[in-house]
């Protein structure tokens, strides 16, 4: 049973385009009308994702061939205005110098690890290892926010990724640890990327292995202090 | 790409980059510039243009990072996909005689040597083994169109058959494809 079968005829010539989009096989026209469906449907763009998953191992016949040195240094003028000042660019853009320092890298990590476990008191790590990310998304609905948490200044970044609130109705954001109630972090602000900030004790419940969840809600939130709206987005928090 | 990258730390790449950290685009692209260089340069075939798709691609990964997070795919997955994407619609977008594209498309993709399939991860020998089900000039479209970015119209006419019956084929063989990977 495939998703197309599960959808009737409409959905399996869905499928099919999703199926040539992917393979690459389409006119001109015909790409743009897909790349713009998939930007607008949800079903469509599910459809060519498994698509690229299945037909992916193909890929592995690319073989890697290393561009121009000064790629990259385009790249950042075209994003950044001006690149960096490539600082030794002989020894710094060779490729055999950084296999070799990835490999110091490694090297050095172990060396600390092995150090900071034999011999040393626990110290408190640095401010990087704080930082956790989630994906907030939901099958049913089309909500997608990218949420960072930083532990240092107990931070929750949230950028918007996809999907409107609904008319009339506000986002809120809860984070569920375990088996408790949820606690909410507040009405998500309207914006592309927004901030939140939280006390110590919903920092401590994050770090434990909160989840973050999105509802809707009454416009100023849940007039209870509990979800009272459906779940459009959630997700766990990865360590970065 | 450097085999010292695993798929969860060029996930972290990208979760950074969505973040807009420079320092984590800038590894971002030194594990992965190669990759999508070949790709580039496999669809376009023409070292100037390659170059300029992979900029491209590059600037879009920048801008587009955090549609990452909202897919499903595998971080190399992600990133082949935008890199093929973009240079299929350049391929797309040039005006060229389809005689001379023939040409340029001389290049077949015969099935992998004995030892490239010995040495391939095992997803790799299971989409050639399900690959291998179809008849060979199938086969062979498939694996030209996926890798190529050859196009209904350059299959039909390499194949001397019409365009609708190119079609036919390769709807047929993709739904095959996934049956048997999917089995």
């Amino acid at each position: 049973m495939t998703v197309a079968d599960e959808h009737g005829p409409e959905r399996r010539d869905d499928d099919l385009v999703a199926a040539e989009y992917v393979l690459g096989v389409l006119a001109a026209d015909e790409r743009a009308a897909a790349a713009r469906r998939i930007e607008t449907d949800r079903e469509f763009a599910r459809l060519v994702e498994h698509w690229e998953a299945q037909l992916a191992p193909m890929a592995d016949a690319y073989e890697p061939i290393e561009p121009p040195a000064n790629a990259k240094a385009a790249i950042d003028t075209r994003l950044f205005g001006q690149a960096r000042e490539p600082s030794r660019p002989g020894l710094w853009s060779s490729l055999a110098f950084w296999r070799g320092v990835a490999v110091a890298a490694v090297l050095a990590f172990g060396a600390y690890v092995g150090l900071t476990y034999t011999s040393l008191p626990f110290g408190a790590p640095p401010a990087e290892e704080h930082r956790y990310v989630a994906s907030l998304a939901h099958d049913d609905t089309d909500v997608r926010y990218l949420a960072v948490y930083d532990g240092a200044t107990r931070d929750v970044a949230l950028s918007h990724v996809s999907g409107a609130r609904p008319e009339g109705r506000d986002f809120e954001l809860w984070a569920i640890e375990g088996d408790n109630p949820p606690v909410s972090l507040g009405v998500v602000p309207v914006g592309s990327s927004v901030h939140v900030a939280l006390d110590e004790a919903l920092g401590a419940a994050i770090e434990a292995g909160a989840v973050f969840a999105i509802t809707t809600e009454p416009p100023g939130g849940s007039p209870s202090g509990a979800p009272t709206g459906p779940v459009v987005a959630l997700g766990d928090l990865r360590d970065i | 790409m450097t085999p010292t990258m695993t798929p969860d730390e060029i996930t972290k790449l990208i979760f950074r980059t969505a973040l807009k950290e420079r320092a984590a685009f800038d590894l971002l692209y030194r594990h992965t510039n190669a990759k999508l260089f070949g790709v580039c340069l496999r669809v376009l075939k023409d070292r100037a243009e390659a170059e300029e798709a992979l900029q491209d691609v590059y600037v879009k990964v920048w801008t587009k990072a955090d549609r990452f997070a909202a897919s499903e795919l595998s971080p190399i997955t992600w990133l082949v996909a935008v890199a093929r994407n973009h240079a299929i619609d350049r391929l797309r977008a040039r005006k060229v005689p389809a005689a001379e594209l023939d040409e340029a498309h001389a290049v077949t993709d015969p099935a992998p040597t004995p030892e490239a399939a010995a040495s391939a991860g095992s997803e790799r020998r299971r989409i050639d083994a399900c690959l291998d089900e179809l008849e060979n000039e199938r086969a062979t479209a498939v694996r030209g169109a996926y890798l190529n970015g050859d196009s209904y119209a350059e299959l039909a006419a390499r194949f001397d058959v019409p365009l609708n019956t190119m079609r036919t084929w390769l709807r047929r063989s993709l739904l095959k494809l996934r049956e048997c990977l999917e089995r």
